[in-house]
């Protein structure tokens, strides 16, 4: 097992490798670039945009600025110098051997080229809004999607079912920029029960991750966890509310699938009552893709459910992400799109090892 | 007793009458229609004696194994005639619980499908001592011990590792036998097995069989043997119910059935047994096919492909006419309005058929 993992651990790189490069391509295919954002501003001189471009590279041939990124590439160098490192030693070696400090190779995922503060740190700023976010939704809307799925696969076409079908296909349609627009409008500026967006409230409360905040935190921790909870309440629903169909639909028909095995007809045969059928044989087998299809959708959660950040202002990597779309901020955008590919590669692997664990015929020598 | 079933006692020196089944009939609703699987099933079983239910693929024989154990799911599903009565109570009235109760404990099923029909994330184990926890007072300990117990009765290798193992790592044969385990494990009255061999190599077959026939000895449990095979039918068991087009058309014990079979659909089948004595002579096959559930003729369901047949086109169905104890025939043959013809249908018998029996 340990082996397996390693084995597709060290798979992962080419993968990644392949992975950023196209995504860099894609990014140079659109029009634009971060000098874009200057562009209407009559204040700032022609010169002054060739000197930005300069001093970020972006002057450079586009497989050289691709390599300083990747950090084979010397961001100092010349010529053929540029693979060559300050100590003069192939700049892709680690830092330690003579290499370079620059690029994703040294651990560097470089600046923003909008506010220049390190892509690491940004993106470590909004993994947790995004985890409690994602989190916290996932949990309720696997649980849900569970307990309608089996519901309705345990009688087809039965009023449960139908009922269950109903809401999932509502559930589908809604598109969420609509649904969370009209809980905003709802709570938030009618009723004036909850807040419109934001993860906490500022009167009150620190900045969310800041040493003052968990100082708060530790003070108040009721008070806090009521704020978080209030800020979570919309974003969740709405999160919730188009995700729920999709899984629900797929539990139903694994269920449905199950139920039809003849280990079923065995279980039944024994005496078993149905409640023990369904839940101890049909729905422990049904496990099985259930777990790969909630492992796989890990990474659309982690990128940020894009939408609804956006809409309820909620400071997560979706938020950040579509900021970075916004002024064409490369770095970040690369940072963001690199990391949830490498959460991509590794829910794959969680949901291989996730299928060893609950089926006995599948093992990693 | 009356004298009909002192004579019964005689013959198969088993004791009362365990299973009952009268005139079911089971029907499925489905989008075409009504399929009337079963439709006029009857039998009976006495305590510790043997059956087979035979008949070709898709006359009805599981529907009819499943009706007993309720096991149709319904809708589509539907009861819509007869009874079945085990031990004088009709399992088609019993609540959810009742039948419960019955499942496994007192019938217990060996399915066709060894591969298919045990639980893929389970150990063997577990699901031996599931069934034995439902059904007898141990707890699960005491119950791990009895499905241990009954690998050995039924002769697996190693049953101490088998009980740990997953069906994966088990043959087929070996399958089937934890199936019979699993049948066993709490002292059944009767055990229904499914076309138990079916799918098994021919090599694996045998001894199935012979494990089936040697636990039901052994036990005395009551066997209710369902097969297309009239081959096994002679070795495995006493007697015999043939079935077509969801009725049972002819019942007896198995040298009546075998030897001078009372309906032409039973000479039918055996004369299509290859067997030493016709080597090089012709097998000859039932002509014809089995009818549309969905367009069944109106009398006689075998009348189409019967070679005796002569009021073609009669709408009224014959009745299982009683020929003697437990010996029934549903043929026009055994009306006494038609004594010509079963003399001519005697006449006619092949002197072959008897090697069958032997
Ligand atoms: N759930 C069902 N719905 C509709 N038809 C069914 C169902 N189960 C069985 N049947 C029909 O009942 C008939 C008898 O089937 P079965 O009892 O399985 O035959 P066999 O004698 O081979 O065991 C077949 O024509 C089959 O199509
Ligand atoms: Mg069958």
């Amino acid at each position: 097992m340990i082996r397996f993992i390693i084995r597709r651990l060290i798979g992962t790189i080419p993968t990644l490798f392949v992975v950023s490069l196209l995504i860099y391509s894609i990014l140079q295919l659109a029009p634009g670039g971060p000098e874009q954002r200057f562009e209407q501003n009559p204040k700032i001189t022609p010169a002054a945009i060739a000197a930005f471009k300069h001093r970020w590279g972006l002057d450079q041939p586009i497989p050289v600025q691709y390599c300083r990124w990747v950090g084979i590439c010397n961001p100092d160098g010349e010529g053929l110098g540029v693979f060559i490192s300050n100590s003069r030693l192939p700049n892709f070696l680690p830092g330690f051997l003579g290499g370079g400090d620059n690029g994703v190779l040294h651990g560097d995922l470089g600046y923003s080229s909008n506010t220049g503060s390190s892509v690491a740190s940004l993106i470590g700023q909004r993994v947790l809004p995004t985890a409690i976010l994602a989190g916290i939704a996932l949990i309720v809307w696997v649980s849900l999607a569970l307990l309608t799925g089996i519901l309705a696969a345990v009688k087809p076409y039965g009023k449960l079912d139908t009922v269950i079908t109903i809401f999932n296909y509502v559930g589908f349609s809604f598109p969420t920029f609509w649904l969370g627009l009209m809980l905003i409008v709802l709570f938030a500026a009618n009723l004036r029960v909850l807040p419109a967006g934001g993860m906490w409230d500022a009167r009150t409360v620190p900045i969310f991750g800041s040493p003052e905040y968990w100082k708060f935190f530790g003070g108040h921790p009721v008070n806090a966890l009521v704020d978080l909870g209030r800020h979570l309440i919309l974003p969740v629903i709405t999160l919730v509310f188009v995700s729920v169909a999709g899984d629900s639909r797929f539990v139903r028909a694994a269920m449905i699938d199950s139920l039809h095995q003849d280990f079923v007809r065995t279980a039944r045969a024994k005496g078993l009552a149905e409640r023990k059928v369904v839940f101890r044989h049909a729905f422990r087998n049904a496990l099985l893709p259930v777990l790969t299809n909630v492992a796989l959708e890990l990474p659309f959660l982690f990128g940020g459910a894009i939408a609804t950040e956006t809409i309820f202002s909620w400071p997560g990597m979706g938020l950040a992400y579509i900021q970075a779309v916004r002024t064409f901020d490369y770095p970040v955008l690369m940072g963001i799109l690199i990391i949830t590919a490498l959460v991509v590669v590794l829910a794959n692997l969680l949901a291989d090892i996730l299928y060893a664990v609950v089926d006995p015929r599948i093992s990693y020598g | 007793m009356t004298a009909t079933e002192a004579a019964r006692e005689r013959r198969t020196g088993v004791g009362d009458v365990l299973l009952d089944v009268r005139d079911l009939r089971t029907h499925f609703e489905v989008m075409d229609g009504t399929v009337k699987a079963v439709d006029g099933v009857s039998f009976s079983l006495r305590q510790g004696g043997r059956l087979a239910l035979v008949g070709e693929s898709g006359c009805g024989k599981s529907v009819t194994a499943l009706s007993i154990m309720r096991l149709i799911e319904v809708p589509p599903g539907k009861f819509a005639g007869g009874e079945i009565l085990f031990e004088g109570r009709n399992l088609l009235k019993l609540n959810d619980r009742e039948i419960r109760k019955v499942r496994g404990g007192e019938i217990a099923m060996i399915f066709q499908e060894p591969m298919t029909s045990l639980n893929p994330v389970m150990t063997v184990g577990d699901q031996i001592s599931e069934a034995v926890l439902l059904h007898q007072p141990v707890n699960r300990k005491g119950a791990q011990e009895v499905a241990l117990q009954s690998l050995v009765d039924v002769g697996v290798p190693d049953p101490k590792r088998r009980l740990k193992q997953y069906p994966f790592e088990l043959s087929g044969g070996m399958r089937q036998r934890i199936m019979i385990a699993m049948a066993l494990s709490c002292n059944p009255k009767l055990i229904i097995a499914d076309e138990p061999t079916t799918a098994l190599d021919v090599t694996i077959q045998r001894q199935i069989l012979e494990l089936i026939k040697n636990v039901q000895e052994r036990t005395g449990t009551a066997l209710l043997l369902i097969t297309h095979d009239l081959g096994v039918v002679a070795e495995t068991v006493d007697e015999v119910a043939v079935m077509y087009a969801g009725r049972v058309v002819e019942t007896g014990t198995v040298e009546e059935v075998l030897l001078s079979p009372r309906h032409p659909y039973t000479r039918g089948l055996l004369e299509s047994i290859p067997s030493q004595g016709k080597k090089g002579q012709r097998l000859s096959a039932i002509k014809g096919v089995v009818p549309n559930p969905f367009r069944m003729p109106k009398g006689c369901k075998f009348e189409p492909r019967c070679p005796y047949a002569w009021q073609a086109g009669a709408d009224e169905e014959p009745p299982l006419f009683d020929l003697g104890p437990d010996r029934m025939s549903r043929c026009w043959l055994y009306d006494p309005r038609y004594a010509d013809h079963l003399a001519e249908y005697e006449g006619r018998a092949p002197k072959k058929s008897a090697e069958v029996a032997s």
